[in-house]
C-alpha cells in the first residue's frame, strides 16, 4: 500500500551565490527541494558542489540568496537572527565534521546546554540525556569528560545526543563520520541508522558510499541543481541489492 | 629586531582595539604624572629664583615706632647669621577690605610709602592703570586677582574704624606675604596718600625689619636671636614673618595637588599594569598554536616574547610622550589658578626630568609586568603548543556541573563562565575595587559638600557664626545683651581674634568666653580653656609642647604664663593659633581693644538684614559688621564649584577606566569565544541570550568588588580624609560617611559597569552560527 509522505521541508526557486561582481559565485539556482518525515536524505555531489550549502540553506543556519524554504509549516528565509535561534532550538539539531562540542564543559553539560533552551522538566531532561548516552554507548563516567578527554568517536557521539536531546523535527548531518576513522565511524552511522529506525528524520551531507548507504533516499548535486535521485529503501547491513542500486545511481551522476 | 620585525607589525595589527584603549590609559597616567612632575620640579625652584629676584628678606620683625632707633638697628645688624638689614617705616593694622569677592574680607595689612626706597622685598608691578586718581594704592596680586580689584577701579579699606577708599594704580607681585593663609598681606601707598593715611593712623605706625640671613646660617636660631634681642629691650614684638612659612603657605594648595595627581596617576598606572598583563597572558593562549608553529620554525622563545612585548612597550612609549605633550597644553591653565591662590606667578616650561619619568616609569613597569606575564613562551614546548595541549587546559574538573546545579539554565551558564575566568575576574576585581575608591572619595566629598556642607565648612574654617560685630570694649556688653533680647538672635557670643607671641612665633588668639558655646569645635586633643591660666595650643606647637606643659605668651613688653590643657586646629593659620578665655587674654593684655560679638541666628533669618537693623538702631554700638552668612555662602560656592569640577573629573576618569578595561577584556573575550557563541547560536540560544549571559557573568565579580571597596570605605575613606585634611592643618575633620550615599554611588558604578558591558557585546550579534562552518 502506498502512503502519501509528509513534507517537512519545502524549498522553491532556492538560490545561492557567493561574492559580488566579477567573483560572483553562483553555488545553486532555481532549484526546488522537498524532505519528507521520517527520511534519512542523503546529499552528495563533488567537492564543492553546494551540498553543505544547500543543508545549511534549509536548516535555516544560512540564507538563501532567493527563493523560500518552508520548514515545519513556518517560511524561515525571512525570519530574523533570534528568531531563526528559537526555531533552530525546537526544530534542528546539528552535528558538524568538527564535532563542536563546547571545550569548557562535560559531554553531559554540552547535551543539558542545548536541552535546557526548550521547556519541560529538569529531571525528564537528565533523564533523557542518559537515555541517549546509553543509547549512543557512552558510559556515565565518560559523560563526566571534557570532549579533549575522549576519542573522536565518543565526542562525535555526544554531538548526536546533543543534536537530539529536544526531539528536532530534522537532524543535520554534516560529513559526520569525515573526522573519524573507520571504527569510530561505523559506530557514530550505527547511532544515526537507530535514530532514523526510531523515525528521526535525518539530512546528511557525505561524499563516501558506505555512509550513504545509511540513507533512504540520496541526492546528487551537480550544476547548481538536483542532478538525481535515488531511492535506496530501508536500510539493511551488508546488503549487496541497495550497494550495487547506489552504485549504478552515482555511476550515472558522473561520480 | 630585523628578524621579528614582521611578527611585531602583526601583532601590532592584530590587537590594535586593545592597544589603543591601552594606549588611552597609559596617556591618562602620563598626562597626570607629567603635570605633577612639572609642578614638583619646577614650582619651588620658581618660587625661590622669584624670591632672589625680588631681594625678598628672609625674615621681617615688626615692632611699634615709637620703640625703634638706631640702635636696635645696629644690634639686629649685629645679630649672628644677619648678612644684610633693611628697616622701613609702615602701618599695620587689622584691615578689612570691602567688597572682597562680595563681601568683607578682614585681614592683617602693612601698609607701605611706595615712594620709600627699598632694596629688599621688591614690589614687582606687572599691571599699572592708565591714569590713577590720588589717593591710589598698589595691591599684591592675591587681593587684586582674587579679590576682583581690578586696576583702575577703587578698593575701600576700613583702618581703625575708619574708612579709606583707594584708586587701584597698580597691582605688584610679591614674595614677602602672598596669599590669606599667611595672616598678614602687604599694600603700597602713594607718597601722598601714604603721609595723609599715616598722620591718620599714628597709633598703628611701625617700623619693619628686613633681615637676610647669611648663607647656611639657621633661620630658626636668628628668630631665637631676634625675640631675645627684643625681649632684652623691652621692645614689644608686633609680628614677625618668615619665608620658609611663607613659602609653605604659598604652596599648600600646589602640593596637594601634586599629590593627588600622582595619587591618581599610580591609580591608573596600575590598572595598565594588570592590563597589559591580562592581555599577554590571553594572547599567549589565543596564539599556542602559532607560537608552536614559530617555535618549530626556529624562533627562539625570546624572540617570540620580544614580538608580544614590543607593541606594548612602542604603545606605552609614543601614548606617554603624547600625553606628556598633551599635559603642556593644560599646564598654563594650571598655573592661572595656583598663580591666583598662592599669589605669586609661575610661567611652566618644558621640563625633561619630568618627561624622562612620566614615560620611563610606565614604560619599565610595563616592561616588567609584560615581559613576566609572557615568561612562559620560555618553557613551551613546540609539539605540545601545535596539538594544543600546552595550556592550562580544563582537564580534570568541571565547576558546576548542570546536571547538580538548581538554579536556572542562564543563571547556571553564567556561572560557569565566571569559573573558567579567574584572570579575567582578577582585573575586574582590582578595576572595580580600584575605581569604588575613586567613587567613595567623590561620593563623600559630595555628601559633604553639598549635602551636608557645615562638616566641610567647619573642617576647613574655625568658628563660623552668622554675624561678627565688633564693638568698643566699653559697648560689648550692651551690645550682647541687645542681641540676647532679639526674637531673631539665637546667641550671642563674646568671641575676639587677637594677635600674641609665643617664642618669635606670632600667633592669633582665639579669645572666648565660653569655649562650649562655640558652633565648631577646633580642640582635637585635649580639652578648650577655662580658666584665666589655661590655653588650648594650635597644632604647629604640637611638636614642642604637650598637656600640662606651662608657656609663655608675650603681647607687646607684657607677657603671661598659662597652663597647656589642649590643642586646637586651624587651616587658616596653618596651626599657629591659641585659645584663650577673656579672662586669660586680658590677663596678658588688659583688654580688648575692638572686641567682636558673634552672632547666631535662627533659621531663615537674613545676617545682611539684621547687620542693617544693628547698624542703623545702635550706631554707637557697632563699629563694623560681617556678614559671615554670606561669606560663607560664597565660601561654600566656591567649594561646591571646586567639587562639582573634581567629581565630574574623577567620574570621567572612572568612566573611562571601567570603559578602556571592559573593552579590552570583552573584546578579547569575543575573540577567544567566537566559535563557542557560534555552537551556542546553533543550538538556538538568541543574541540576547548571549549578551545577557556574557555582561551578566562580570555581575557577581563586579558587585562584591564594588560593594567590599564601598564598605571597606568605612574603614579607609577616614583614613584617607585624615590623610588629606592633616596635611592642611586640620588633624580633627568633620567630614562625615554616609553609608547610603557610599552605597548609591557604588550602586551607579555597578549600573554602569553594567550597561557598559552590554554595549560591548553588541558585536555578539554579529556572531553567526554559520560562520562556525565557514570559517
Amino acid at each position: 500500500m502506498l502512503t502519501e509522505k509528509e513534507t517537512i521541508i519545502s524549498a522553491r526557486g532556492l538560490k545561492k551565490c557567493f561574492g559580488n561582481g566579477d567573483n560572483r559565485q553562483v553555488i545553486f539556482e532555481n532549484l526546488d527541494l522537498d524532505i519528507y518525515r521520517g527520511d534519512f536524505t542523503i546529499i552528495m555531489g563533488s567537492s564543492g558542489a553546494g551540498k553543505s550549502t544547500l543543508m545549511y540553506s534549509l536548516s535555516g543556519m544560512d540564507r538563501p540568496t532567493a527563493g523560500t524554504v518552508c520548514f515545519a509549516g513556518k517560511e524561515i528565509t525571512r525570519c530574523s537572527d533570534d528568531r531563526l535561534a528559537v526555531f533552530r532550538r525546537e526544530h534542528c539539531g546539528f552535528v558538524f565534521q568538527q564535532i563542536y562540542l563546547l571545550e569548557k564543559m562535560s559531554l553531559m553539560d554540552n547535551v543539558l546546554t542545548a536541552g535546557a533552551l526548550v521547556k519541560g522538566s529538569r529531571k525528564e531532561l537528565i533523564r533523557r540525556a542518559k537515555e541517549l548516552f546509553e543509547l549512543v554507548n557512552i558510559p556515565e563516567y565518560t559523560q563526566k569528560k571534557f570532549s579533549s578527554q575522549v576519542s573522536g568517536g565518543e565526542a562525535q557521539r555526544a554531538g548526536i545526543v546533543r543534536a537530539v536531546i529536544n526531539k528536532p523535527t530534522v537532524v543535520f548531518a554534516d560529513e559526520p563520520t569525515g573526522a573519524l576513522n573507520s571504527g569510530n565511524s561505523a559506530a557514530v552511522l550505527n547511532v544515526f541508522t537507530k535514530l532514523h529506525n526510531e523515525g528521526q528524520s535525518i539530512i546528511m551531507v557525505t561524499h563516501d558510499k558506505r555512509t550513504a548507504l545509511r540513507g533512504n533516499r540520496v541526492l546528487y548535486i551537480r550544476d547548481g541543481q538536483i542532478f538525481g535521485e535515488c531511492d535506496l529503501g530501508r536500510y539493511e547491513a551488508e546488503s549487496h541489492e541497495r550497494e550495487a542500486k547506489l552504485n549504478t545511481f552515482l555511476t550515472g551522476m558522473g561520480w | 629586531m630585523k628578524r621579528i620585525g614582521t611578527q611585531v607589525l602583526h601583532n601590532l595589527k592584530k590587537d590594535k582595539g586593545s592597544l589603543v584603549s591601552f594606549g588611552l590609559i597609559v596617556l591618562f597616567t602620563a598626562f597626570m604624572l607629567n603635570l605633577a612632575l612639572v609642578l614638583a620640579f619646577q614650582v619651588e625652584a620658581a618660587y625661590d629664583a622669584r624670591f632672589l629676584e625680588l631681594n625678598t628678606a628672609s625674615m621681617n620683625v615688626y615692632i611699634p615706632e615709637e620703640q625703634a632707633g638706631d640702635a636696635l638697628y645696629a644690634k639686629l645688624g649685629g645679630l649672628e647669621g644677619v648678612r644684610r638689614l633693611e628697616a622701613r617705616q609702615a602701618v599695620y593694622a587689622e584691615a578689612v577690605i570691602r567688597d572682597f569677592r562680595g563681601t568683607d574680607f578682614d585681614m592683617n595689612t602693612v601698609f607701605y610709602d611706595l615712594a620709600d626706597e627699598r632694596s629688599l622685598n621688591l614690589p614687582d608691578v606687572y599691571e599699572t592703570a592708565a591714569e590713577t586718581k590720588e589717593p591710589s594704592i598698589l595691591l599684591p596680586m592675591y587681593v587684586a586677582n582674587f579679590g576682583e580689584f581690578p586696576v583702575g577701579g577703587e578698593i575701600v579699606y576700613q583702618v581703625n574704624g575708619n574708612e579709606y577708599t583707594f584708586t587701584v594704580a597698580g597691582a605688584a607681585e610679591e614674595m614677602q606675604y602672598g596669599n590669606y593663609g599667611k595672616g598678614m598681606m602687604g599694600a603700597w601707598l602713594s607718597g601722598s596718600a601714604y603721609r595723609s593715611f599715616y598722620e591718620a593712623n599714628r597709633e598703628s605706625a611701625i617700623v619693619e625689619y628686613s633681615l637676610v640671613l647669611q648663607e647656611g646660617a639657621s633661620l630658626t636660631d636668628l628668630q631665637e636671636q631676634v625675640t631675645g634681642l627684643l625681649e632684652q629691650n623691652g621692645v614689644a614684638l608686633l609680628a614677625m614673618n618668615d619665608h620658609l612659612s611663607a613659602k609653605e603657605t604659598r604652596t599648600m594648595v600646589c602640593d596637594l595637588l601634586i599629590l593627588i595627581l600622582i595619587a591618581f596617576a599610580c591609580i591608573i598606572l596600575l590598572v595598565s599594569v594588570f592590563l597589559s598583563k591580562f592581555r599577554i597572558s590571553n594572547a599567549i593562549e589565543d596564539e599556542m598554536v602559532s607560537m608552536g608553529v614559530l617555535k618549530a620554525m626556529g624562533y627562539t622563545g625570546n624572540m617570540i616574547i620580544a614580538s608580544l612585548v614590543l607593541p606594548y612597550l612602542l604603545v606605552t612609549g609614543a601614548c606617554a610622550l603624547l600625553g606628556v605633550g598633551l599635559s603642556y597644553a593644560l599646564l598654563p591653565a594650571l598655573a592661572d589658578f595656583l598663580t591666583m591662590q598662592s599669589g605669586f606667578s609661575f610661567t611652566p616650561v618644558f621640563d625633561g626630568r619630568a618627561l624622562g619619568c612620566a614615560v620611563l616609569v610606565p614604560l619599565c613597569i610595563v616592561f616588567v609586568f609584560t615581559t613576566g606575564a609572557a615568561g612562559r613562551i620560555r618553557k613551551l614546548q613546540p609539539i605540545c603548543a601545535i596539538r594544543g595541549n600546552a595550556g592550562a587546559g580544563h582537564a580534570g574538573r568541571n565547576p558546576l556541573p548542570l546536571e547538580n546545579t538548581c538554579f536556572s539554565t542562564g543563571l547556571r551558564l553564567m556561572l560557569k563562565q565566571i569559573c573558567a575566568c579567574k584572570k579575567q575576574n582578577a582585573l575586574l576585581f582590582l578595576v572595580s575595587f580600584v575605581v569604588t575608591i575613586l567613587v567613595a572619595f567623590s561620593g563623600t566629598l559630595f555628601y559633604n559638600v553639598v549635602v551636608k556642607p557645615e562638616n566641610f565648612l567647619s573642617t576647613l574654617s574655625e568658628e563660623n557664626p552668622d554675624i561678627m560685630f565688633f564693638t568698643e570694649a566699653a559697648h560689648q556688653q550692651e551690645l550682647c545683651a541687645a542681641l540676647e533680647r532679639d526674637a531673631d538672635v539665637r546667641r550671642a557670643l563674646r568671641y575676639t581674634t587677637g594677635n600674641v607671641s609665643i617664642g618669635s612665633s606670632a600667633v592669633t588668639a582665639f579669645v572666648c568666653e565660653d569655649f562650649s558655646l562655640t558652633a565648631n569645635e577646633l580642640c582635637y586633643l585635649g580639652r578648650d580653656p577655662e580658666k584665666k591660666n589655661e590655653i588650648a595650643l594650635g597644632s604647629a606647637f604640637q611638636e614642642n609642647y604637650t598637656i600640662g606643659d606651662t608657656i609663655t605668651l608675650r603681647q607687646g613688653e607684657n607677657s603671661c604664663s598659662y597652663q597647656v590643657v589642649g590643642f586646637i586646629q586651624s587651616v587658616n593659620y596653618q596651626g599657629n593659633v591659641c585659645g584663650l578665655t577673656t579672662g586669660g587674654y586680658e590677663a596678658l593684655c588688659g583688654g580688648l581693644s575692638m572686641p567682636s560679638v558673634y552672632v547666631y541666628l535662627k533659621e531663615e533669618v537674613s545676617a545682611g538684614a539684621i547687620i542693617d537693623r544693628y547698624e542703623a538702631q545702635y550706631p554707637q554700638l557697632v563699629i563694623k559688621a560681617v556678614d559671615s552668612q554670606q561669606m560663607l555662602k560664597t565660601t561654600q560656592e566656591m567649594y561646591m564649584s571646586i567639587c562639582a569640577v573634581l567629581i565630574a573629573v574623577i567620574f570621567l576618569v572612572t568612566l573611562l577606566i571601567v570603559l578602556f578595561i571592559l573593552y579590552i577584556v570583552i573584546k578579547s573575550l569575543l575573540v577567544r569565544r567566537k566559535q563557542e557563541l557560534g555552537i551556542y547560536k546553533a543550538m538556538g540560544y538568541t543574541s540576547g541570550q548571549l549578551m545577557l549571559q556574557t555582561a551578566g557573568s562580570f555581575l557577581p565579580v563586579t558587585v562584591a568588588a564594588v560593594l567590599l571597596s564601598a564598605l571597606l570605605g568605612i574603614v579607609y575613606m577616614p583614613a584617607i580624609h585624615q590623610a588629606i585634611f592633616s596635611s592642611v592643618g586640620a588633624v580633627r575633620n568633620n567630614m562625615e560617611l554616609s553609608i547610603g550615599c557610599l552605597l548609591l554611588f557604588a550602586a551607579a558604578l555597578i549600573g554602569m559597569q553594567f550597561l557598559i558591558s552590554l554595549c560591548l557585546t553588541l558585536p555578539i550579534r554579529k556572531i553567526s552560527a554559520y560562520s562556525l562552518i565557514k570559517e
